[in-house]
């Protein structure tokens, strides 16, 4: 679904990504993981073109991100994004967070914008919140409306940046619930994080991300019990 | 001191008058120096660099030079280049609408710069289209930023509106001109547009207040 030829990223003369190769399959949970710093935001960032890579290419479901600048609203359409800070609109109540993308990027009729609102905020625990704005919710509770923003616009991929980094310890738990539901239900995710636990149970695939390099990748069981590299073995001898 | 209010007496309907006149091109200066604000703040945080360029150019002449000589241009200059004979009312429209958006594109500039950029992020990766992220987005939240800025603006206008008096037309402070001739008094009818230019400003600030506080409401 997604591939991955040759990406570089540069801001200026620092070199954020160097040459990553990888690709990722329908359906697949992919952690990626590494130090602070080392790119793992802008590798994602570059999946939908938030950063646009220096060289190398990205395709999606054959599609050449960097040769369709124009298209990209369409292809944006078809990946969700979820923020470390949420950035949910606060002059929109929670259901109009959740409406405005469908009926203004995909021309949804109103009723069919709401019903498929209420559906998702059912689903990520939140249909009593539809009415409330953002400022007035939990951190966890912004999440999850984030969460189900994205996913109002059915997308077929959803990436997710530190989704649980900006969280009290106490709600990490039920943003991860989500996320767990979602990986379940056979979404595609791409998934930067800090949380080990999830990346070990939930993902099919952990990738790591050192000063840039795709050093490492594996699957979670045979990547966290015998790390092949010494910067992955130094990383996870830190974090774990 | 010879103060003696009972002279302007009968000129009060005639002055009073002058709110109405004043208000009435004050009202439209702000109505185009707000679009042509919000346009121009658009082309400055834009791509295209011709339209940028044009947008600072813009601001610098009309900031650069005295209101009162850009009034006094339009005013004259329109006849002559083009046997258009303008109106007084519509070159104070003209001039201060052009003027203040100079001001207006600067305020709102400022204001969607200090949006955060996730909000900006957040409606890219919903591949919500530029214009409609613009006006439904960034905006409104920059408007809420900025409402003290432009609220002064506003008042600014309304009290520099007096210099319109310098072509003829027939505004406050022209009014109290034309009873002071009248009078051989000029203090009186000075002190009465004063207040007047007082009270509007006022209801101007009470107004701004009120739609200040109906915005934090979502906070
Ligand atoms: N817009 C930018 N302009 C310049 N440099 C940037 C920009 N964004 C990121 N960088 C630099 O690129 C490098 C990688 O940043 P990135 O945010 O991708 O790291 P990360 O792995 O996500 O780190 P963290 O775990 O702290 O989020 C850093 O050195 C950062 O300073
Ligand atoms: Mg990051």
């Amino acid at each position: 679904m997604i591939d991955v030829q040759a990406l570089s990223k540069k801001f200026g003369d620092n070199l954020v990504l160097s040459d990553i190769t990888t690709s990722i399959q329908k359906g697949e949970v992919v952690a990626i993981i590494g130090p602070s710093g080392s790119g793992k935001s802008t590798f994602l960032r570059c999946l939908n073109l938030l950063e646009t890579p220096s060289s190398g290419s990205i395709e999606i479901n054959g599609k050449n991100l960097t040769a369709s600048k124009k298209e990209i609203h369409k292809i944006r359409q078809q990946i969700g994004m979820v923020f470390q800070h949420f950035h949910l609109f606060p002059h929109m109540t929670v259901l109009e967070n959740l409406m405005y993308a469908p009926m203004k990027a995909k021309g949804l009729k109103k009723y069919d914008a709401e019903g498929k609102a209420r559906q998702l905020l059912e689903r990520v625990g939140l249909a009593q919140k539809a009415d409330a704005y953002p400022n007035s919710l939990s951190g966890g509770q912004k999440q999850r409306v984030a969460i189900a923003r994205a996913l109002a616009m059915e997308p077929e991929l959803m990436l997710f940046d530190e989704p649980t980094s900006a969280l009290d310890p106490e709600m990490v738990k039920e943003v991860l619930e989500v996320m767990k539901d979602l990986a379940k239900s056979g979404m595609t995710m791409v998934v930067v994080t800090h949380e080990m636990g999830f990346a070990r149970e939930v993902a099919d695939r952990v990738l790591f991300l050192d000063h840039g390099v795709l050093v490492e990748e594996g699957e979670p069981e045979s990547f966290f019990k015998h790390p092949t590299s010494e910067r992955a073995r130094d990383f996870l001898d830190k974090v774990l | 001191m010879n103060l003696d209010f009972s002279q302007i007496v009968p000129y009060i309907p005639f002055m009073l008058e002058g709110i109405w006149v004043t208000l009435k091109f004050v009202f439209f200066a702000i109505i185009l120096g707000s679009i042509l604000g919000t346009v121009l703040a658009l082309f400055k945080i834009g791509s295209a660099k011709p339209l940028r360029w044009f947008a600072d150019a813009y601001t610098s002449i009309f900031r650069g030079t005295p209101l009162i000589l850009q009034l006094m241009i339009i005013y004259y200059s329109i006849p002559q280049l083009t046997g258009y004979d303008i109106s007084p009312f519509l070159s104070a429209i003209l001039a201060f609408g052009l003027n203040s958006s100079a001001y207006i594109s600067e305020i709102i500039r400022a204001g969607i710069q200090a949006v955060d950029k996730g909000q900006l992020e957040a409606a890219q990766a919903l591949g919500v289209p530029y214009g409609a992220m613009m006006k439904d987005i960034i905006l409104p939240q920059a408007l809420k930023n900025i409402l003290p800025a432009l609220m002064n603006e506003f008042i600014t206008l309304t009290k520099e509106s007096a210099i319109v008096s310098t072509i003829g037309y027939l505004d406050l402070m022209r009014r109290a001109q034309v009873v002071g001739a009248d009078l051989f008094r000029n203090f009186e009818p000075l002190l009465f547009v004063g207040l007047i230019y007082w009270c509007l400003v006022m209801g101007l600030t009470v107004i701004g207040r009120m739609v200040e506080r109906r915005l934090k409401l979502s906070d």
